[in-house]
């Protein structure tokens, strides 16, 4: 027997799809009108969802973690986060409202209030809008505030931080180079964006230390004193109008009538038979020392006691047991007309030292050789404050203290105070109230928001913009299959029954080629053939009208879709695996004439119909 | 291979062709193929059916005797029923052809095909989509020869279509389509040609001159032709050798038909 060619039959398949050429063109055409019409709804569903991702990934806002709320941490607590490998950038922030300052051209009176927000190398908000990060002495300046000043990159500006400290206005200026502008897409708000530690230190400065780096005097870290109110009590009621004045610029704002029942609870004191109690207090708020003064300023001349006091003041324990504790510092005045003995401590005053302030004056009747502590319990601070018992009884059933201690203390209650041996009472430094923190990547911001969750703290991200993209991408990827199922499956419908057809017309050639001796297998091979050839050269075609008519849908929108990206795209690896699977389903829709194909009797040449 | 192949004997010839000895090509002996329809039954019988190298054979009969029957059996194309001996000439003895069918050797069947045997049907068998020069062209590139085109165009030449060579099978005529079927069976020197009524389709006059042509070149290339027709008078003057079929009815729903020699006088 001689050999034969293997793959005889290729070049007769080849041939026969010759021979038909334009029914096998009109079958190619009608196999790539919907071929391409599904290239193109995948590419536009790709290009689209890549075009919103790509967005999404440029923009920084979009990795941004905001705290919900005022937070309490340490270096420590940002170390650690900052040591997660999913964190892009990672800078403390303070209390919102002390981040105001004023900012204004040098030497001119002229300024906007503005939130200094701190920034540090690789600050993703800035780098990725194009701006630089401004380094100590520098800024970048939102757009709106930059038009508001009528400022440029390249000037400097004037940073002015404002405090009241011992009843004076200060003020500490910080001369900024401006390095950049944020776009308003970026930040449409009045802000400068300075170095952290700038931040740090005008947080310091407004709670009247000194920053000597900066030249900005100041004082130690003691806290300053927090009162909820006075109580101004006399022999005669005061008058509408002075009563009324108690509110108009003094920190307080709110003014009632409370009876002996109240004045004896807030001061420890007996309130003489007849006497009018008038309340002056903050909503909530509590006011410093200077508050105080403005009261006793309008009270000038009245005979009136004025008495400041601490709503809530801390357990004083002796011995184990719990003693009501008030303060009381009054002046000759307060002391004349409540008709008391002084306490052995001076009137109401600032700058003393911890000792003198850290006195006991104990009720009749409480044992006093054991020591004396006031403990103060809050969600920032831990003080058990030593106090030297003095000689002598109180007038009332409390004991008292030196008002100023309590203010101070009160102060503790909302931010963190410590107890040193050499320096008394001193406000904790290196806490901070809240951060900026990017992600890594968007990818990246679902974990690290939950990782933040389990450490108790609820931030707000953009985290539904990114599920919503997902849910997007999931349901026009599902939306895209059903159209490709059914496109596909009338195509390979028709497929099947034109090749199946085919090989109906042909079965005398096919006969006739099994009687001159191919076996099963060749003509079994014959519409397969075909139906890959077929196959392939239509989705070449889809391929090439795809890319021609993406170019021209790429080139109708890209005005109305920013950025320049393309709304219309596929990878190349989409393409080739839509020309393999095109294939294979054109091979696959062949099987059916295959198979009929090599059932074929080869008798069947020989007959005639 | 082997044991599909036994010694090829020689036998005197005894039809009108002299009596030099001639190798058999194909022999077969009490062959029967029964074909059941319905409430009738068929049965062909070949007691002694020869076919030697080079001769032209004539099986002539008329419509429903059996002899479609016969030819597709030499095509390798139809099982027969039952065989004392069916079997071809080859190059190292007798090849078994009814073993291969009992042991339905398919691909073994198809290869014999190829090579072994040529074909011209009624209406030339010709592929549609390939020209004339490749259709003739076709059985030896099947077998892994190639025909050059100068021997193809003298072979067209001699059977009188070299000018349609370049044409496909449906722009020449009846009479030049057979022709060119009769040069694709000879193409590759096959051996056996079988050939059923190759001129059905075309006037007296043509097919007498067709056969004539056809005789000569199967005998140029050594091949023996076996040519099914009812029409007696054409192969007449050609054959070396004729069989015919005689009917008879052993029951009233059997019809049994005997090919034996004979059917030209």
């Amino acid at each position: 027997m001689s050999r034969r060619p293997r793959f005889a039959v290729l070049p007769l398949a080849v041939r026969d799809l010759r021979h038909e050429l334009v029914l096998n063109l009109c079958l190619v055409l009608a196999l790539a009108a919907v071929l391409a019409p599904l290239l193109l709804l995948m590419g536009l569903k790709n290009g689209t969802v890549e075009t919103l991702r790509d967005r999404l990934v440029r923009d920084p806002v979009y990795r941004e973690i905001k705290p919900r709320e005022t937070l309490r941490l340490d270096a420590a607590w940002f170390a650690a986060l900052q040591g997660r490998s999913d964190v892009g950038f990672l800078a403390p922030t303070i209390l919102r409202g002390a981040s105001i300052v004023r900012l204004g051209r040098p030497g001119s009176s002229d300024s906007e209030l503005v939130d200094l927000i701190p920034s540090a190398a690789g600050d993703p908000l800035l780098v990725d809008n194009g701006v630089p990060v401004p380094a100590a002495g520098e800024a970048v300046l939102t757009a709106l505030l930059a038009e508001k000043l009528g400022a440029q990159a390249g000037e400097t500006l004037s940073l002015k931080v404002n405090r009241v400290r011992d009843g004076r206005r200060e003020q500490a200026v910080q001369d900024l180079r401006i390095v950049g502008v944020l776009p308003v897409n970026a930040d449409g708000t009045l802000r400068v964006y300075a170095e952290t530690a700038l931040t740090l230190d005008a947080e310091a400065y407004r709670e009247g230390l000194a920053v000597p780096e900066r030249g900005w005097d100041g004082g130690t870290a003691t806290p300053p004193m927090a009162f909820d109110g006075v109580l101004v009590a006399g022999p005669q009621r005061l008058d509408a109008l002075t009563a009324g004045r108690l509110t108009v610029g003094t920190g307080f704002a709110v003014q009632e009538e409370v009876d002996a029942a109240t004045f004896t609870a807030r001061t420890g004191l007996p309130l003489p038979e007849g006497y009018a109690v008038l309340a002056v207090r903050g909503v909530e708020r509590p006011a410093g020392l200077e508050a105080v003064d403005a009261i006793r300023g309008k009270l000038r001349g009245v005979e009136v006691a004025v008495l400041p006091y601490v709503a809530d003041p801390p357990v004083l324990r002796i011995g184990g047991a719990d003693v009501a504790v008030a303060g009381f510092s009054p002046t000759a005045k307060d002391l004349r007309v409540l008709d008391l003995p002084p306490p052995p401590w001076p009137a109401l005053a600032d700058g003393q030292t911890f000792a003198a302030e850290a006195r006991l004056l104990l009720p009749p009747g409480v044992a006093a050789d054991t020591a004396a502590t006031l403990a103060v319990r809050t969600e920032v601070s831990r003080l058990d404050v030593p106090l030297a018992v003095q000689p002598g009884a109180a007038p009332g059933a409390a004991a008292l203290v030196p008002v100023e201690l309590l203010a101070r203390l009160r102060t503790a209650a909302e931010r963190a105070v410590t107890l040193t041996p050499d320096q008394g009472l001193v406000l904790e430094r290196g806490v901070f109230r809240g951060f900026r923190l990017y992600a890594r990547d968007i990818d990246s911001v679902p974990a690290l928001h939950a990782h933040l969750q389990s450490l108790g703290i609820e931030t707000v991200a953009k985290l539904d913009v990114i599920e919503r993209l997902r849910i997007l991408d999931l349901g026009l990827t599902r939306m895209f299959a059903i159209i490709a199922a059914v496109g596909l499956t009338g195509a390979a419908a028709a497929l099947v029954a034109n090749f199946y057809a085919s090989v109906d017309r042909k079965k005398r050639d096919l006969a006739m080629l099994r009687l001159m001796g191919l076996d099963r297998l060749d003509v079994w091979r014959f519409p397969i053939v075909q139906g890959l050839l077929l196959g392939g050269v239509a989705s070449l075609l889809a391929v090439a009208t795809y890319l021609a008519l993406a170019a021209v849908i790429n080139g109708l929108f890209p005005a109305d879709f920013d950025l320049g990206s393309e709304i219309c795209r596929l990878p190349p690896l989409a393409l080739v695996l839509a020309v393999v699977a095109a294939v294979a389903m054109a091979g696959a829709s062949s099987l059916l004439a295959a198979w009929k194909s090599s059932r074929l009797d080869p008798a069947e040449a020989i007959r005639v119909e | 291979m082997d044991r599909m192949h036994a010694a090829v004997p020689t036998i005197g010839g005894s039809g009108p062709a002299p009596a030099a000895p001639t190798t058999v090509l194909l022999h077969m002996k009490d062959l029967t193929r029964t074909r059941e329809q319905a409430d009738a039954r068929f049965e062909l019988s070949v007691p002694d059916f020869r076919v030697a190298a080079g001769e032209f054979v004539a099986v002539v009969g008329a419509s429903g005797c059996g002899k479609s029957t016969l030819l597709d059996i030499l095509a390798l194309v139809l099982r027969p029923s039952g065989a004392q001996h069916f079997r071809l000439a080859g190059e190292a003895g007798w090849i078994d052809l009814a073993d291969l069918w009992r042991r339905n050797d398919e691909r073994a069947l198809a290869a014999l095909r190829r090579t072994r045997l040529g074909y011209v049907l009624q209406t030339g068998g010709l592929l549609p989509f390939l020209t004339v020069a490749e259709n003739i062209a076709l059985p030896a590139r099947l077998t892994g020869q190639t025909l050059s085109r100068p021997e193809l165009e003298a072979m067209a030449a001699d059977i009188g279509i070299r000018q349609v060579l370049d044409k496909k099978p449906q722009y020449i005529s009846g009479g030049q389509r057979q022709r060119a079927a009769i040069l694709r069976a000879l193409a590759h020197a096959p051996g056996l040609i079988l050939a059923d009524e190759p001129t059905a389709a075309v006037d007296q006059e043509r097919a007498r001159a067709i056969v004539a042509d056809f005789r000569r070149a199967a005998s140029e290339r050594g091949c023996a032709v076996v040519m099914v027709t009812h029409d007696r008078d054409l192969v007449a003057p050609v054959a070396d050798r004729a069989y015919t079929f005689t009917l008879d009815h052993p029951a009233p729903t059997v019809v049994r038909s005997v090919c034996h020699a004979g059917g030209l006088a």
